[in-house]
Parts: structure tokens; sequence; C-alpha cells
């Protein structure tokens, strides 16, 4: 201790006392990711967005995503729908095989498709007819009472109803509104959208697939990405609002059209329209900006012997990138392609279209007679950057997922055990890590929570409106 | 009708994808295999295109336009794209 | 558009009148032998932009490059060749299963044995107005699966991944 209390010296404090020590005291940084954010025990952290009540009047998965987003951190979601029959999202399955029961005690052979899996996790369930007279007052009170709103109709349909932004915010003018549909106002105000229109619509699928020259066609992504991404945006402007609203106090409206957003994601198409008036195309797994970056088809399967043609046909694909010089001088020595390297030294001379289909083509020459683990690990052993491409059930045995979470099995408090991707770890966050508590409930799951606890109407009123079918 | 069994592929190809603009515009393309017309009756894309050059940005597409008479072109190749208005 | 092979051969006395498909993302642009699915009849096509620049020639006695991927009868209702029919269509590879059910599949385990609500019907579990509870008393509502949960567990059929 010093001799005047009021000095403060380095020693006496706890922790390091110099730069040598304080090196010494830090843990590794693969031990502190593991510690900091420990997945599977999310639950023992606080939840971001709590707090936060958001109103769901949504279907599919565009809408819905970007309120699963809020629940998923944390916010109270309460996702309202149509009684005794719910999200039409919920009778979609996968080739109309998985479902899980039930969807509602009154149709106890229907149940809910993994369709409307991830779209509406940790989500509270909600059934009204909220568009009838009589149940009008109800859906304002939980306007007044709740952060935002989420849907999806036509425009103009909830104004009609007078429950659109331009009506709410008088009630509560720090609410959050958002639509989200296909066009938005506009010369195709009326036009509906589904994720494929939306790829099609702004130009995605024209560049995605392979080049005409090749035989090839536009393509969709098997999966709906750009509803999946389209949700995610929409999440991004609700949070922006609520930090706005800390600011201002004041609510915002949010206008999303499905279709903008493929072009975000299609990079410099349009840009290069405008300063050539040229039209970009396909170029399949190859890549216009880097070469060699791209995948390529290897002549074996790993699983020849396999039951499933996903791995007996199509475990051949591999990816490579070997762009700068240095590596694409070491790729072509080691596929004794190294006429290539003294052809193609820059890689600007290479990244040209028609070196590109000589290279690509003479690789997989070259992996003609190897497996897929054969090119990677050739390529791998000389330090270039090649990766095999993964089915879901390859995906589902790497451990990179399972240790960080990313694929993990859910207890789900009312449907058992299922596998959820990414509900817990799509960004991980250290302080207050998203997670899913359940996949979904049923229809109309939590009536009495919502009517009864949080709008204190009599349970016999609830009876009475669900014997008439207002919810 | 023409008879196509004495077309050749690229001259069958213009039989079935009729241009909506022809020899007319004065573009050297017209001889050029590698031109992709806009086709007749397109509302797609504005009506100052005549159609694409494939080659001289492959892979990617050239808008040719209408009022930019392309006179020569170090890409052009002998093809036939438009046999009904020679 | 995409194009067909009417098949018109007399077969036995009478037209084969069968209606192959010429499925576009193979037979686009495409020149080669194919063959009527249910005849036999093998024809030399040649398509462009999905018209049909050369063909259909009847090639006797030559063998296919490729079949069509359908083929039905129209003239003799519902009669159809489903892809994958051995020296007749195309055998379709992308199926995501070896066994495709195109039916609500049940299921009371998932693949690591644990029980899952994936059969039907449920017994009713839910209260006034539609509400569940956040628990699955699968012993009290399922007492059979769960016995048999039971059974799996003693045998070692339920893994953790």
């Amino acid at each position: 201790m010093a001799k005047d209390p009021r000095e403060t010296r380095i020693e006496d404090l706890p922790g390091p006392k110099s730069p040598g020590e304080l090196e010494e005291m830090k843990m590794p940084y693969e031990e502190y990711c593991r510690k900091a954010f420990d997945p599977g025990n999310e639950w023992a952290k606080p939840e971001a967005l709590k707090g936060i009540r958001w109103l769901s009047c949504t279907m599919y998965i565009f809408t819905p995503h970007s309120a699963a987003n809020l629940a998923e951190l944390g916010a109270d979601v309460i996702k309202i729908e149509i009684p005794r029959m719910g999200d039409a999202m919920r009778h979609t399955s996968p080739f109309n095989e998985a479902y899980l029961y039930p969807l509602h005690d009154t149709r106890p052979m229907t149940g809910t498709g993994f369709g409307f899996l991830n779209a509406n996790s940790n989500e509270r369930f909600l059934s009204m007819d909220y568009h009838i007279p009589e149940m009008v007052d109800v859906f304002y009170r939980l306007v007044k009472m709740s952060d935002g709103l989420t849907e999806l109709y036509r425009p103009g349909t909830l104004d009609r109803w007078k429950m659109s932004y331009r009506y709410l915010q008088e009630m509560n003018p720090r609410f959050i509104y958002v639509w989200g549909g296909g066009f938005g106002y506009g010369p195709k105000v009326f036009g509906g959208s589904y994720d494929i229109l939306g790829q099609a619509h702004a130009g995605l699928a024209s560049i995605t697939g392979m080049h005409e020259y090749m035989g090839g066609h536009p393509l969709k992504h098997s999966n709906w990405c750009i509803d999946w991404a389209s949700g995610t945006m929409i999440t991004h402007g609700i949070l922006a609002a609520i930090h706005w609203r800390r600011k201002t106090g004041l609510g915002t409206m949010i206008e999303f059209s499905q279709v903008q957003t493929p072009t975000r994601i299609s990079g410099y198409t349009f840009p290069l329209y405008g300063r050539f008036g040229i039209v970009r195309q396909r170029w399949g797994n190859w890549d216009t900006q880097l070469c060699v970056h791209g995948i390529i088809l290897c002549g074996k399967s790993d699983f020849p012997d396999a039951q499933n043609p996903q791995d007996k046909f199509d475990a051949r694909y591999v990816m490579v990138s070997a762009f700068n010089d240095p590596d694409f001088k070491e790729l072509c020595d080691i596929t004794g392609l190294k006429d290539f390297y003294g052809r193609y030294k820059a890689h600007k001379d290479r990244v040209d279209a028609r070196p590109q289909v000589e290279i690509y083509t003479a690789l997989e020459k070259w992996a003609a007679d190897k497996t897929r683990t054969q090119v990677v690990k050739t390529l791998t052993d000389a330090g270039i950057l090649a990766a095999p491409v993964m089915n879901d059930r390859e995906v589902y045995e790497c451990k990179h997922y399972r240790e960080r979470g990313t694929l993990r099995w859910l207890d789900d408090p009312l449907y058992g055990d299922v596998l959820v991707a990414s509900g817990h770890s799509v960004g991980m966050m250290t302080k207050t890590p998203r997670r899913t508590n359940w996949i979904w409930r049923p229809v109309g799951a939590d009536n009495v929570g919502i009517y009864r606890d949080l709008l204190g109407i009599p349970l016999s009123k609830i009876e009475e409106w669900y014997n008439k079918a207002w919810i | 009708m023409v008879d196509k069994a004495k077309l050749t592929p690229e001259e069958y190809l213009a039989t079935i994808l009729v241009p909506e603009k022809g020899r007319e515009t004065g573009h050297v393309c017209w001889d050029c295999k590698h031109l992709k017309p806009v086709l007749k009756g397109s509302k797609f894309p504005p009506a100052d295109l005549i159609g694409w050059c494939t080659m001289i940005h492959w892979p990617f597409y050239w808008c040719i336009t209408d009022f930019n008479v392309v006179k020569k072109c170090y890409a052009m190749e002998k093809g036939i794209y438009t046999p009904k208005k020679f | 558009m995409a194009d067909v092979i009417w098949c018109k051969k007399v077969v036995g006395g009478k037209p084969c009148n069968t209606v192959n498909y010429l499925d576009p993302y193979c037979f686009w642009n495409w020149e080669g032998k194919t063959n009527c699915a249910e005849c036999g009849t093998v024809y030399y096509i040649y398509m462009i932009q999905g018209h049909m620049y050369r063909g259909p020639d009847e090639k006797p006695g030559e063998k296919p490059d490729m079949s069509p991927l359908y083929a039905d009868k129209p003239l003799e209702g519902y009669t159809y060749y489903l892809p994958g029919v051995k020296g007749r269509t195309r055998p379709y590879e992308c199926l995501p299963r070896h066994i495709y059910l195109g039916r609500a599949d049940m299921v009371k385990f998932s693949i690591r044995g644990k029980p899952v609500r994936g059969w039907r019907p449920q017994p009713p579990s839910g209260g006034l107005a539609g509400q569940f509870p956040y628990k699955w008393d699968i012993k009290k509502l399922s007492p059979e699966v769960w016995a048999e949960y039971q059974e799996k567990r003693k045998k070692g059929e339920v893994k953790e991944w």
C-alpha cells in the first residue's frame, strides 16, 4: 500500500502487473470462445429483445421469418392465425410426408408440416378472425400494448379494415408497422409474390445456373432463399426502427417489397449494365471475378455402394480455390497441367471466359479417375483450398456444426425430438445468444394465455367466441 | 413455309425465332452469327435494342442499340439471322 | 416449348399411339436417337431450342441414346409409363429417397430413437379454445409409445447423435 491512500499503484491492483503477465494470463482464443459462447447453455443467459412484444399477422415464410428472428432473440411474438385453420404454410410438407400432430384438437387427422419450420419458432399462437367488426376492438387492444406488427396482405387491405399504420399510429405513436409483400406501391401494386417470382422477377434466376452456351437454363435456388433473406432484412429494419424509437419515441412504417431483395444479392450485375450496356449471364459453378474458384466434378463417387442416389451419384463434387498466382502455380504443378501456368501466369489472363473453360475442363479431366476424397486430399495437402460439396447427411455428421451448436436435437416441449438448424447460432452472441425454445405450437395454443391473462377477458366470453369460431 | 430439310441449323433457328428488327437498321451484326436478336412481339427489353452480341463481352451479352449502328467489328463471323429480310 | 413424339407405328395391326415426352432439360438442344416407350421403335431427332429441326425418323435396328422421361397413351385413358421403367423410360435419379411415398409418413421415433409426435391421430390434450400446455405428457397420453421407448432404451437403440 502506498503511503498516501489516495495514490493508486499498479502493484496494489488485482490483475496482471505487466504486459508480459497480461499475455500469460490470457486464455487461448479458442478456449475463450468456447467459454464465452458456450453452445448448449443459451438458456442461462438473458435475451436481448426481452420486453418487446410483436404481432405477426403473417403467412408462408417471408414475413413470418421476420418475426421469428425477433422471437429467437427473446421478443414475445404473438402469431395471429385463422381460427382452426392456421397459417397456410402449416399444411405444406416436403412431398406431403413430414407432419407433426396435432394441428388442433378438433382436427386430429391434420398436422403441421415441416414447411412451417424455422419461420415461427418461439412464438405464441393466437387464433382470431380480426377483420370481423366484433373482434376489431380486441385487435386494437393488442396493438396498444405491443411494439409492432408485421403483416402481408395485399397493399391497402389493412387500410380498408382501418388497421394500417395510418390508423394504428394514432392509438400508439410508438408503434412500428411492417408491411411485407411482393411489390408494394408502384406499377405492380396488385402483384402478389412467391419466392420463385422474386428470384425470377429481379433477375436472380437469370444469373443462376450454367451458361446458355453450355446448355444451361435459368435456375431458381432449390430452397426459398429469397423468402428467408427478405425476412431477415425486415428484421434488420425492425431493429433499426426500435433504436430510432429509443431516440425519438416515434414508431415507423416499414414497407418491404420482396422482389427488391434479389437486386441486393446480385452484386455487380446492375452497375455493369449501367456502365457498358452488358447483360450479365450465368456462369454456373465457376466465378466471373476469380479463377480458379469453382466447383469441379470428379469421376468417382465417395460412396459407390450407397443406396441413396444423393450419395451414390452426387458425392463427386469438389470446390477448389486457387486464384492467386502461387496457388495457381501449385495447382498446375500437382495436376500436371504445367502448360496452363505458362500460358496464364497473370490472374487477369486466366479470369477471362475462354481460359476458364479450358482450365476447368482440364481439371475435371485430371479428376476423372479420382474420388472426391482423393481430390480434396491431394489439393489440401498441397496447401490449396478445397472442400467436398457435402449433402445434408454429411453436414449432420460434420463436427463443426455439432460443436458450434448449429445443428442440434431439440426436445420440443410439445412435439418431442426434432433436429433443428440455425435457430441457436446464426451469429453467435456472448451475452444474449439466440435460441430455439420450441419449433411451433398448435393453432390457437395460447388463446387462454393471451385473451385471459393478457387482455383480461373472462373465460365465458372466450368460450363464446370460440363456439362462434371468431377465435 | 420454307422446307426445313434444306436449312442449316442457324437458318432453321432464324425461322422459329423471328427478330423484331432487321437489315434496315444498318448493323453489320445481321450477318454475324454472334447476334442474338430481340424477338418479334417481345415487350421486354426496350424497343431501341436490335439484340445482343454474345461474343465481344462473352460470356456476357452486350446490348446492341438501334441508334448506335455497328459498321464493323473484330468479332464478326459469317452467319445468318434474318433470311426473311434479305 | 418442348416437343413430344406421338408414335403411330403400327404394331400388331393397330397404331401404337403413345406420346413420348421429350423433357426440355435433356432434349432442348439435342441430336440423337430415342425410343418409343411402348413399342421400342427408335427415332432419330435433332432439336434446336425445343423445336424439332430434323425427324423424328425411324431407325430400325439401331440402339437409342436416351429414353424419354415419361410416356402415356392419351387415347386409352390413364395408361402411362412413369420415369424409370427399365428399357422404356429414363430413370429419374434426383429422387430424394429411394422410397418415395408421397403420403404422410407416420413416425413415432426420430432417427436417433427418441419419441416425436409424428403419427396421427393424437389423443386430445388441449384445453379451452384450443389452449395447449407447454408439455407433452407422453407417459399419460401415449403410454404404448412410452413403453416402446423404454424397450428401445434397454436395447441401446437410443443414441445421442
